[in-house]
């Protein structure tokens, strides 16, 4: 009978708890990268300044850009109020988008990595027909907030 | 084969490869010591923050704001919100109290700063933006304003409508 562990036993052993640590490590890796990216998104108070900010646009011609495009960049010139500049600027908003929901496969090339992977993290559970998705630039750092839109809201 | 146990060759190779599997489990601990706990904001108190702005963002939807007031004291400043149903904010240097709800700061060396910036946009001849930020510090500094408790409301103007113009401490 032997009194203690091979050499090939110990390795056998050691090599299977390292490929197990390794796949714990690696799970873990792609949980803390998806956490720091997630922290800038969908914060409280950027998804209240979406929420007054669709209300608001509604009002003037938001319906109007409804339209079959899947992501819709806007800017001021495609609405008609003139504190619109001055409103932009009060939300700390960078970039303004209207994405189609349930939105699958898009030219992701014309459009900043941060905002891909923004919305690729977005779900598609309710049925809206766009969502307004605001880019805000938060100390040097790009945040993201967005809600949906029905059309005829 | 040494029948007796281990031989020191084998004991260094088996020392050896548990070192680096003890590696690999600290490097994950830290790591997931640093998403709990970074010391460059607020990360105590992510939860309570978003808690706080929801309660007080569904108040200005329910009861309709209709004006505010900034009250500056010496230890604390209290807001009051002119909504349906009269609301008040006091920030103390460790507590925000809203609607009688005391809500301490966990966070390491982190304090309310007792002077809110407040914002009065008017964005046409109906419609007006109202923002209002409470500043949270670490170690009496703004480090990040990712902490910051950050309230905004577009309302409708009328004849009980009262905000002032602007606010300085």
């Amino acid at each position: 009978m032997k009194r203690g562990f091979a050499l090939l036993e110990t390795i056998v052993v050691i090599t299977f708890v390292m490929v197990s640590l390794l796949l714990l490590y690696t799970t873990f890796v792609n949980m803390y990268n998806n956490t720091q990216r997630n922290i800038g998104y969908d914060d409280a108070s950027n998804i209240y300044k979406m929420y007054y900010l669709k209300e608001y646009l509604n009002l003037h011609n938001l319906q109007d850009l409804l339209n079959d495009e899947d992501i819709i960049t806007l800017s001021c010139d495609n609405f008609n109020f003139s504190s619109c500049p001055s409103l932009i600027d009060s939300l700390a908003l960078n970039n303004l988008y209207l994405v189609k929901y349930g939105l699958k496969s898009y030219d992701s090339e014309k459009y900043s990595s941060s905002f891909n992977n923004y919305i690729n993290s977005l779900s598609n559970h309710e049925a809206y027909t766009y969502r307004l998705v605001g880019e805000f630039l938060i100390d040097n750092n790009y945040h993201y907030a967005s809600i949906g839109v029905m059309s005829n809201e | 084969m040494n029948k007796h146990g281990f031989t020191l060759i084998e004991l260094l190779i088996s020392i050896a490869l548990i070192s680096v599997c003890l590696l690999l489990i600290l490097r994950v601990m830290l790591m997931l010591e640093n998403i709990n706990y970074d010391p460059s904001y607020a990360s105590s108190d992510e939860i309570r923050r978003t808690e706080i702005i929801k309660n007080i963002e569904s108040d200005f939807l329910t009861y309709h704001l209709n004006g505010l007031d900034i009250i500056k004291n010496d230890d604390s400043t209290t807001i009051l919100f002119h909504m349906d149903e009269e609301k008040s904010l006091t920030i103390k240097n460790d507590t925000l109290t809203y609607n009688d709800e005391a809500y301490t700061l966990r966070s390491d060396n982190a304090t309310y700063n007792l002077c809110p910036s407040y914002k009065y946009l008017a964005l046409d001849n109906d419609y007006y933006l109202i923002s209002l930020t409470i500043p949270v510090l670490i170690n009496n500094e703004n480090t990040t304003t990712i902490d910051d408790l950050e309230l905004t409301y577009i309302g409708l103007r009328n004849e009980f409508t009262n905000y002032p113009p602007a606010y300085s401490c």
